[in-house]
C-alpha cells in the first residue's frame, strides 16, 4: 500500500493501521460521532483519525494489523463478542462503541496478565517518558496485579548487548511481534522470529543468535516498532529521553530519507526515521539511523589553518586571516598563470544552495568555468544519456512507483547494500509478486531474499553492457514485441527508424553476443520477453551502468529499451538511476559541471548567459571549463596551479590514486573545505572547517528529483555554515556575496532555473518537499515524469554501437575487478569509518570465486596482492561464490587499503566519468603491505603530525585514516 | 609542460570518434565528434588539441582527425 504525503496527516501520530488509499469512501459512527475514510480503512485508524484513540499494544501504522494483544477490543452494535478494532474494517453504517465498563475491565484483565510478567522498574526504564506499555496501563486504569509477581516469569532472560547501537532485554518483552513483523514487512530482511509457543514465545534473532551474528543488517525498524524498552538505542540508555526534535534529511545515500533529530539541548540522541518522510515513509537504515557520531567525532576540524607548503606543520588561523590567505594566493596564480589556471569542485554532500554558491564563485569570481563534482565520477553518464534520449537529466519516477511495477529490472546497482530503503520498497513489491531480473556481474543480495524469486540472474562479463543492452533491445524489435503506438506517437520517427535498422542486424542477436556478454542467449531471450511484455515495467540503475568507458551509451540503451515498450509517463515504469550521494542529483542541478549553468543550460547560449550575468553582475565565459580528470592533467602540465575543493575526497575516491596525488602535489594553492582531515585535505594548504548536514539549513535533492529540507538541529562546531564559508571566500575574492539565510540562496536559484522556479522554503514548509519540475506549468511539482511528451517534444532514439573496452584481460592481468560499496559503509568512509559501522566492515576485501583462489593458492583471510597496469596493493582475500569465475570485486571504503591505486584513467567516452567496474589484474598470495601503502603509511604518519603541531598536541586523537 | 593533457586529449578524440562510426557517413561523424567537443571541452583542450593536429596529427584515427580539422578557433 503506497501512502501518499497529506498535509491533514499528523505524522507525529501513530494511527495503529496503515492508511487506506481506497477513493471509495464509507461513513460509521464512533461513539456517536459520524467519521467518513476510505474504504479498507480499519476501525482503529478510523477513530485515530477522529481523534478518538483507542488503547492499542500490537497495532502501529506502519505494519498491518495483526489482533494478538487484543487491547484495542471494541463493541458493534449487532456484532457478538469484542471484536479487535485494528482487524476489523470500518463498513458504512457501523456504529461503534469505544469505551464503556465491559471494556475498560476487559482491557485491565489484559493488562493484569501483560504486567504480572514485566518488571516494575519504570522509574529506572530507559522508556521511561515514551513508553507504549506504560501508557495504556495508565489509559486502561490498571491499579493492581491479582496474580501477584512471584509466578513464573522471564525476569531474568539475558540481555543481548551485541549490537553497537541497541540493546535487547528480553525479560520486558511482551511478545506482541512488532519488531518481528517489522523486520520482515518494512525491512524485508526476516531476520527476527517468535521462538517457542505460549508461554515460551520469545523474540529469536536468527536461530537464537545475538543480533549481531544473526541475518540482522541494523535498520532499526524493530527498535522503532517496539512499544517496550525491549529494543531500546544505547544513546536513550545512557542518557535518557529526548526532549525535542526537528524534522531533517539524511546525508547519505540518494535515497533522501527524512529523519526527526531527536535532541537534548545542542546534543543529538537519537535520529528516527520521519513518517512523513515522502522518500523513506518512516523507514531507515543502519547508516541513517545510527551512524550520526562521527558529526561530533573528535577527529573534526573546528579551526581554519594555513601552510605554504604541503611539507609544513599546519598553522592554525583565525577566519579572516585563512581566507585572506585563500584569496591572495588564488588571486596570485591567477595573475601569474592566466584566468584560467584555478578551478574548483563543489561537494555533492552539500546542500543545494552550498553547491550553488560555489560554482557561482568559479564562475562569478573566478572568472571560468572549471567547475566539476563528484558526478564526475559516477553518475555523469547519466545526465548525458537521459539528457539525449529523454531531454531531461534526472530519472523518471518516484520510489513509491515501484509498487506498481510488475516487472523489475536492476541492472549494475545493489539497492540493498547502497539504497537500503529502496531496497525494502522494491523487496515489498516482489514479495506482493512482481518479477525481477538482476543483470550483474556478481550474485548481489537481491538475487537470494527472503521470498523473492529471481526469474533471471543475468551474469555479465564487466565491460559488456551495451552489448547486453543492444541483444535486449534486438530480441524485442526483432520478435515483434515493441509498443507500436507509443513509439508512433511520443517518439522521433527518423531517430526510431534508423535505430530500428540498427539494432535489428542479426549481429546484436543473443546468440552472437553471448561470447561477449557471457549471457546463455535463450536465457536473455527469456529476460526480454519478460520486461517486453509486462503491463508496467521498470528499470533501475546504478554505478555498474555508467562507470564504464561505454557509460553514456549504455544508458542511452536503457532509456531505448523504455521507449520501444512504451515503459515511460506513467506509475510503474520508467528508467531509474539510483544515484550515489545524498545531494548529488541536486549538484547537477546546481550547475556544476563545467559546460552548464544550473538547470543544465549550456554556458554557450547567449540568452541564458546574460539572465545569469544580470543578476550576478558579471560577464561570464561562454567556453566550458575544464572536468575533474582534465584538471588533473593541467596540473601535471603545469597549467592548472590553485583549487577550491568543497566537501569532495578526490584523493581516495578518483581513479588512478598515484596520478591524482601527483596532480595534487602539483598545485601551488589547494583550499579544502570539509570536516575532516581527509586524504585530499593531506595535500592541501588552506583548510576551512566544514560543517556536517546536522549544523545547517538548506536542501538537497533525491534521486527522484525530491527537494528536501535540511534543518539545523546544532549550532556549527567551527562557527559557519557551508554557504557562510563560501560566501565569505567570495568576498575575500572582491566579488560580493550577502546572503542573510540559504532561502535567498533558493529565491536566486528559482529566478534562474526554469524548472525551479516555483521552489521557495515556504512551498516546501507547505509540501513537505518538492519535486522537479516545479514552476507556472506544475506548481505541485513532478512526480512522474514525460507523461503526455519530452522536454524536447519526442523521445529520440540513441544509436548505441558496442565498442569493447581498451582493458581486457591479457595473459599478465587475467582478472576482472569491479569496485562498489557495503552496507555499513558509505563512500570514501570519511563518515561511517568514524562511527561503530566499523563492527561490520573495517577493512576492504578482495572478494573471489573458489576456482580463482584454488589457482593461486588462495584462501580466506589471505594477504594478497592486486597487481594493474596503474600500481599495486594488499588486501585480505575472501573467497565468495558470489563472484563469476574470472571475476573479482572490491570496495573503497578504506583510504589504507588503496582500491583505487589500481583502477585506471579509461573512463567513459561522452563524460570521462571512470571506468571503475573494470580493471584487468593479477592476483597473488603475498606477505607485506604494497610498496604504495607503506609510502601512504609514512606520509600519513608525517601529515598526521603537521595537524597535532598546528594544535600543540603530542600525538594522540584517532584521525581514522589508518 | 608535460602532455599528460594531450595524451587524454588524443585519446579522448579517438574514443569519441570510435562511439560515433554508426552514421556512415565520414563528414556527418566528424560533424558529430566536433560538435561534442565544442560543447563539452574546455577552451585550452580545444585549442591544445586542434595545435597537435597542425604538427602532427599522426595519433588521432581519420574521424578524430577531421573532426579536430572542424573545430573553429
Amino acid at each position: 500500500m503506497i501512502q501518499i504525503f497529506d498535509p491533514n496527516v499528523d505524522y507525529n501520530k501513530d494511527y495503529g493501521t496503515p492508511a487506506s488509499v481506497s477513493e471509495n469512501l464509507i461513513t460509521l459512527e464512533i461513539d456517536g460521532k459520524s467519521i467518513t475514510v476510505p474504504e479498507g480503512t480499519s476501525v482503529l485508524r478510523a477513530a485515530a483519525e477522529a481523534d478518538i484513540n483507542i488503547p492499542k499494544l500490537c497495532a502501529t501504522d506502519n505494519l498491518e494489523a495483526f489482533g494478538s494483544c487484543r487491547i484495542c477490543a471494541v463493541e458493534i452494535e449487532g456484532r457478538r463478542g469484542t471484536p479487535a478494532s485494528c482487524t476489523t474494517p470500518a463498513e458504512a453504517g457501523m456504529k461503534v462503541t469505544t469505551q464503556n465498563k465491559r471494556l475498560g475491565k476487559l482491557r485491565r484483565n489484559i493488562m493484569e496478565l501483560y504486567i504480572s510478567d514485566h518488571p516494575l522498574d519504570c522509574l529506572t526504564c530507559p522508556a521511561n517518558g515514551n513508553c507504549e506499555l506504560q501508557d495504556v496501563a495508565g489509559e486502561v486504569g490498571l491499579r493492581e496485579v491479582r496474580y501477584g509477581f512471584s509466578g513464573e516469569n522471564h525476569l531474568d532472560a539475558e540481555k543481548d548487548n551485541s549490537n553497537p547501537y541497541f540493546s535487547f532485554d528480553p525479560s520486558k518483552c511482551i511478545v506482541c511481534s512488532r519488531c518481528v513483523r517489522a523486520c520482515g514487512e518494512v525491512q524485508g530482511t526476516f531476520a527476527l522470529t517468535i521462538d517457542g509457543r505460549g508461554f515460551d514465545s520469545k523474540v529469536s534473532p536468527g536461530q537464537n543468535e545475538a543480533f549481531l551474528d544473526s541475518e540482522c543488517v541494523s535498520c532499526g525498524a524493530c527498535v522503532q516498532a517496539c512499544p517496550t524498552s525491549t529494543l531500546m538505542e544505547k544513546s536513550v540508555i545512557e542518557v535518557g529521553q529526548p526532549e525535542h526534535s526537528v524534522v531533517t534529511t539524511c546525508a547519505y545515500c540518494g535515497v533522501g530519507c527524512q529523519f526527526k533529530a531527536e535532541m537534548k539541548g545542542a546534543e543529538i540522541i537519537r535520529m528516527v526515521p520521519y513518517k512523513g518522510g515522502q522518500a523513506n515513509h518512516g523507514h531507515s537504515c543502519v547508516k541513517g539511523r545510527f551512524a550520526f557520531g562521527y558529526a561530533t567525532h573528535e577527529d573534526r576540524i573546528t579551526k581554519p589553518m594555513i601552510r605554504d607548503s604541503i611539507d609544513e606543520p599546519w598553522q592554525e588561523v583565525s577566519w579572516d586571516e585563512a581566507l585572506n590567505f585563500a584569496a591572495t594566493k588564488l588571486r596570485g596564480i591567477q595573475e601569474k598563470y592566466g584566468r584560467e589556471s584555478i578551478g574548483g569542485i563543489t561537494s555533492s554532500r552539500c546542500t543545494n544552495e552550498e553547491t550553488y554558491l560555489v560554482q557561482k564563485l568559479i564562475r562569478a569570481a573566478f572568472g571560468n568555468n572549471n567547475t566539476d563534482t563528484c558526478a564526475r565520477v559516477c553518475h555523469s553518464p547519466t545526465g548525458y544519456g537521459l539528457k539525449a534520449t529523454l531531454g531531461e537529466s534526472a530519472g523518471t519516477q518516484t520510489f513509491d512507483s515501484v509498487m506498481y511495477a510488475d516487472t523489475i529490472m536492476v541492472i549494475g546497482a545493489n539497492p540493498t547494500d547502497a539504497h537500503p530503503v529502496f531496497g525494502s520498497l522494491l523487496k515489498k513489491r516482489l514479495r506482493q509478486g512482481a518479477k525481477l531480473i538482476v543483470a550483474d556481474p556478481r550474485r548481489i543480495d537481491l538475487v537470494k531474499t527472503p521470498h523473492v524469486e529471481t526469474h533471471h540472474h543475468l551474469t555479465l562479463r564487466p565491460g559488456s553492457n551495451v552489448a547486453f543492452v543492444n541483444a535486449m533491445a534486438h530480441v524485442i524489435m526483432s520478435e515483434g514485441l515493441e509498443d507500436r503506438d507509443f513509439i508512433a506517437k511520443r517518439c522521433q520517427t527518423e531517430a526510431f527508424n534508423a535505430w530500428r535498422h540498427f539494432i535489428t542486424e542479426e549481429r546484436h542477436s543473443p546468440e552472437n553476443t553471448e561470447a561477449i556478454t557471457g549471457i546463455p542467449a535463450a536465457e536473455l531471450r527469456s529476460a526480454a520477453r519478460i520486461y517486453a511484455n509486462a503491463k508496467n515495467a521498470a528499470i533501475y540503475y546504478g554505478l555498474g551502468v555508467t562507470e564504464h568507458s561505454q557509460g553514456s551509451s549504455m544508458v542511452m540503451g536503457i532509456a531505448n529499451l523504455a521507449l520501444a515498450t512504451g515503459n515511460i509517463g506513467r506509475e510503474g515504469v520508467g528508467v531509474n538511476p539510483l544515484r550515489g550521494q545524498n545531494n548529488v542529483q541536486g549538484s547537477c542541478d546546481m550547475g556544476s559541471f563545467p559546460h552548464e549553468l544550473p538547470g543544465y543550460q549550456h554556458v554557450s547560449d547567449d540568452a541564458v548567459r546574460a539572465r545569469f550575468e544580470a543578476v550576478w553582475g558579471v560577464e561570464l565565459d561562454n567556453e566550458p571549463g575544464l572536468r575533474i580528470p582534465n584538471m588533473f592533467d593541467a596540473a601535471m602540465d603545469g597549467t592548472y596551479k590553485g583549487m577550491y575543493c568543497q566537501g569532495e575526497d578526490i584523493a581516495q575516491s578518483d581513479p588512478n590514486t598515484n596520478h591524482v596525488h601527483a596532480a595534487m602535489r602539483a598545485l601551488e594553492c589547494l583550499v579544502v573545505q570539509d570536516i575532516f582531515l581527509n586524504e585530499t585535505a593531506k595535500f592541501a594548504h588552506v583548510f576551512l572547517p566544514g560543517s556536517s548536514f546536522l549544523e545547517k539549513d538548506g536542501t538537497f535533492t533525491n534521486a527522484e528529483r525530491r527537494i528536501n529540507r535540511v534543518r539545523k538541529v546544532m549550532p556549527p562546531l567551527a562557527g559557519k555554515q557551508d554557504w557562510e564559508v563560501t560566501q565569505a571566500l567570495s568576498n575575500a575574492l572582491g566579488y560580493p556575496m550577502n546572503y542573510s539565510h540559504p532561502s535567498e540562496i533558493m529565491d536566486e536559484i528559482a529566478l534562474l532555473t526554469p524548472t525551479f522556479s516555483n521552489v521557495s522554503y515556504e512551498r516546501l514548509e507547505e509540501m513537505g518537499s518538492l519535486q522537479w519540475p516545479c514552476n507556472d506549468n506544475t506548481p505541485d511539482g513532478t512526480p512522474i515524469m514525460h507523461l503526455d511528451s519530452f522536454p524536447i517534444g519526442k523521445g529520440h532514439f540513441a544509436i548505441t554501437e558496442y565498442v569493447a573496452t581498451e582493458e581486457r584481460s591479457t595473459r599478465k592481468y587475467p582478472l576482472l575487478l569491479t569496485t562498489g560499496r557495503t552496507l555499513s559503509q558509505y563512500n570514501v568512509g570519511a563518515q561511517t569509518r568514524r562511527t561503530e559501522n566499523q563492527v561490520w566492515h573495517d577493512d576492504d576485501v578482495l572478494e573471489l570465486h573458489p576456482q580463482d583462489a584454488e589457482d593461486r593458492g588462495i584462501k580466506d583471510n589471505d594477504w594478497v596482492g592486486i597487481t594493474s597496469r596503474s600500481g599495486e596493493t594488499v588486501m585480505l582475500a575472501k573467497v565468495s561464490d558470489r563472484m563469476q569465475p574470472g571475476v573479482v570485486y572490491t570496495t573503497f571504503h578504506h583510504p589504507h587499503s588503496g582500491a583505487n591505486v589500481v583502477t585506471t584513467d579509461n573512463s567513459d567516452w561522452a563524460t570521462n566519468c571512470p571506468e571503475y567496474k573494470v580493471t584487468a589484474i593479477q592476483v597473488i598470495k603475498v606477505n607485506e603491505p604494497s610498496e604504495w601503502q607503506q609510502r601512504y603509511h609514512e606520509f600519513h604518519q608525517e601529515q598526521i603530525g603537521h595537524l597535532h603541531s598546528a594544535r600543540g598536541e603530542k600525538r594522540s586523537g584517532s584521525v581514522a585514516g589508518e | 609542460m608535460g602532455n599528460h593533457q594531450l595524451t587524454s586529449l588524443i585519446r579522448m578524440a579517438n574514443q569519441i570518434a570510435a562511439n560515433n562510426t554508426h552514421i556512415g557517413d565520414d563528414i556527418a561523424e566528424a560533424e558529430m565528434v566536433a560538435d561534442h567537443m565544442t560543447k563539452f571541452w574546455a577552451r585550452s583542450m580545444k585549442a591544445q588539441i586542434r595545435e597537435y593536429l597542425e604538427q602532427d596529427g599522426s595519433e588521432l584515427t581519420p574521424i578524430a582527425k577531421q573532426a579536430v580539422s572542424l573545430l573553429k578557433h
